[in-house]
């Protein structure tokens, strides 16, 4: 049979449905993304004008901004921690052969198949001042009181949204790090049983080098993943009390449409846009991830 | 230094008894070699007295204290693995000094003594690198230095050589025994190479199915094997059986099958009449025209040394014979060779236990 232009020998072919794709849905919205952060909507004129780097000027002197960048790095340094420590934790503990350990295997991921809006739902529910299972618990230990709502303080609303996060991404974590567990050899742990290693030791010196590629990449999906969260605080807070919870990716939605400024909510999303770039090639330059 | 005593000692997993009562004794400094072919129980008996496996039943004592309950880490013992289980992400000092650092001992001590297990081993060069940089027999080096620098009471060996070349295997083989003679401590080395059991051990422990067929010198299962498994698991080229019946015709006894017939010792008298099987090495038997061993030959192969003639006797059992390089012989010819009686082991037909007078 003739295949003619679908022949092996000419790859372009074959590669031209993702090439479409990827112009479509990435290329053109950034070129767009792009040009937009030179204009901004006139809403009396009711069109789009050429205002040059005054997008960008206002950015760099946007205290909202800044605030903003501030609780974005603030929440992705505890949350991405958090969920490394819990998820390696919880992963060494699974990562044995005892009755019923498949099923809590098989149960984890559970919590990533609910859409992130409806885990805000939930902890919304669980962290309510009036009736929240979580605000009883606490007052029962008298942690807490009624006078001060998880969610409504400004010292605490921000928490509440990283444990939505940790509770829905940490078994993803640990999903990786038992598959990466599991394909370790079983040899150098029977020499390092042999040699005396404590299991702290063998630990330290033996699991985390194997697993440091593993955990670098798990690092690195989940640390972009973090900096962009929008959904809980969306869901949860809104970005408050006052401002406590404005993350980037929401101050530039907020910007975007609830101020109708679509330039500067270009600006924004391109500005998160560079900071998970340079964040990210950093990460990789000094993880020594290669793929 | 110290003693290991098997007790009893047996293995299931599940339903499957691969280890059945076993009992031996490892004196102190002795160089024991289990050998025996694959999925006989001798890498299970070694990891069992690594600590690796639990024990079912029996006990194992080392230096007169049961094991069985002791952790692998408690046991002071030292193993080299059949895939040498390096450390992959440590450098070879690192790998080599791991145990001492484990046991807390200062970081100049660890130095010292890494550094002189590696002069020993000729791995000096080596000591910066990671194990993925190192070729087998230099992997082979760091395990072996790795178990070296403990000073562990029991050293462990689980078929070390089995992924070198024929002449690295060689040289290991004599460098793993000048090591012993050096550290003088016990050993247990697992093997199913008898070439490897032959030239190193002290004393060989030969398994089969889980349990011990004979334990003895090298020469005591070369020379007396207690019975035809023995015999043809032990020697290159293997054993020739034949199978027939002790003949004493009123002044000598004789073999007679296989188309042939030979003197056996006058001992043998008492066992006439009796369905045996001989067993003759292939370099126990002599080129004499008119012998009593005779076949029409099949096939010469030269080893260099010497030449095997593989013949086919009258009713068709093949025989094995090694002779010097100057003897003549082409394929088809017809050949005899003569055997003294002393070098025939006589074997039972049904059990296949040696017969001794």
């Amino acid at each position: 049979m003739k295949l003619g232009v679908l022949s092996a020998d000419r790859p372009l072919v074959w590669m031209l449905p993702l090439v479409a794709m990827l112009v479509a849905f990435t290329i053109i919205p950034l070129i767009y993304n792009i040009w937009l952060s030179f204009h901004e909507y006139a809403p009396f004129r009711r069109r789009l004008e050429y205002v040059g780097f005054e997008n960008w000027r206002m950015l760099f002197s946007d205290s909202r901004m800044w605030e903003a960048l501030g609780t974005t790095m603030f929440y992705f340094t505890v949350v991405l921690l958090v969920e490394l420590v819990l998820g390696m934790a919880i992963a060494l503990l699974l990562d044995a052969e005892e009755f019923g350990f498949g099923f809590l295997r098989s149960i984890l991921t559970l919590t990533l198949v609910v859409p992130p809006a409806i885990v805000g739902m939930m902890y919304l529910l669980i962290e309510d001042a009036e009736f929240g299972v979580l605000t009883y618990v606490l007052e029962i230990f008298g942690i807490l009181d009624k006078t001060t709502p998880i969610l409504a303080t400004g010292s605490l609303a921000l928490w509440g949204v990283m444990l939505a996060d940790i509770w829905q991404w940490t078994p993803f974590m640990v999903l990786i790090f038992l598959a990466g567990l599991r394909s370790l050899p079983s040899e150098p742990y029977e020499a390092a049983m042999l040699d005396g290693a404590s299991a702290f030791m063998t630990f330290r010196r033996i699991t985390l080098p194997l697993l440091s590629k593993v955990i670098a990449v798990a690092t690195l999906i989940r640390g972009i993943d973090i900096f962009r969260m929008f959904d809980y605080v969306f869901v949860m807070t809104s970005g408050g009390p006052g401002t406590a919870t404005y993350t980037l990716s929401l101050y530039s939605w907020q910007q975007t449409f609830s101020f109708i400024k679509w330039g500067y909510g270009a600006t924004l999303s391109l500005f998160t846009l560079v900071i998970i770039l340079v964040i990210a090639n950093l990460f990789i330059a000094l993880a020594k991830v290669r793929w | 230094m110290a003693t290991v005593r098997f007790q009893g000692v047996g293995k299931s997993f599940g339903s499957i008894k691969v280890l059945k009562d076993l009992s031996l004794s490892i004196t102190d400094g002795e160089f024991v070699v289990l050998l025996g072919a694959s999925g006989c129980g001798k890498t299970t008996l070694l990891r069992m007295t690594a600590g690796l496996e639990t024990i079912s039943e029996g006990e194992i004592a080392i230096d007169g204290g049961v094991v069985n309950d002791v952790h692998p880490r408690d046991r002071n013992i030292a193993m080299v693995f059949q895939n040498y289980a390096l450390y992959p992400t440590m450098k070879v000092r690192d790998n080599i000094g791991f145990g001492l650092e484990a046991a807390k001992k200062p970081p100049g001590e660890v130095k010292a003594k890494v550094e002189e297990a590696a002069r020993i081993l000729n791995i000096t060069e080596f000591l910066d690198r990671k194990p993925a940089e190192l070729s087998g027999g230099q992997r082979q080096r760091v395990a072996m230095g790795r178990a070296m620098v403990r000073d562990a009471k029991v050293f462990l060996f689980d078929e070390p050589l089995s992924n070198l070349d024929a002449k690295l295997r060689a040289h290991m083989r004599v460098e793993i025994r000048q090591l012993h003679n050096r550290l003088g401590a016990t050993t247990i080395y697992v093997t199913h190479d008898q070439i490897e059991a032959m030239t190193m051990a002290d004393k060989i422990v030969l398994m089969q199915d889980g349990s011990i067929v004979q334990v003895g010198t090298p020469d005591d299962l070369y020379d007396r094997p207690n019975c035809r498994f023995v015999a043809e698991f032990i020697g290159t080229p293997a054993i020739n059986c034949l199978t027939g019946e002790i003949v004493w015709d009123g002044e000598t006894t004789h073999f007679s099958g296989a188309g042939m017939k030979f003197l056996l010792t006058p001992e043998y008298k008492i066992h006439a009449g009796k369905s045996v099987t001989c067993g003759i090495r292939p370099n126990d038997v002599t080129q004499a025209s008119g012998g009593p061993i005779h076949g029409k030959l099949l096939i010469v192969e030269k080893t260099g040394a010497d030449l095997q003639f593989h013949l086919s006797s009258d009713d068709g059992s093949e025989f094995v014979a090694v002779a010097p390089r100057s003897t003549p012989g082409t394929a088809g010819d017809n050949m005899s060779f003569s055997v003294d009686p002393l070098k025939v082991h006589v074997f039972d037909q049904a059990s296949g236990k040696r017969i001794d007078v």
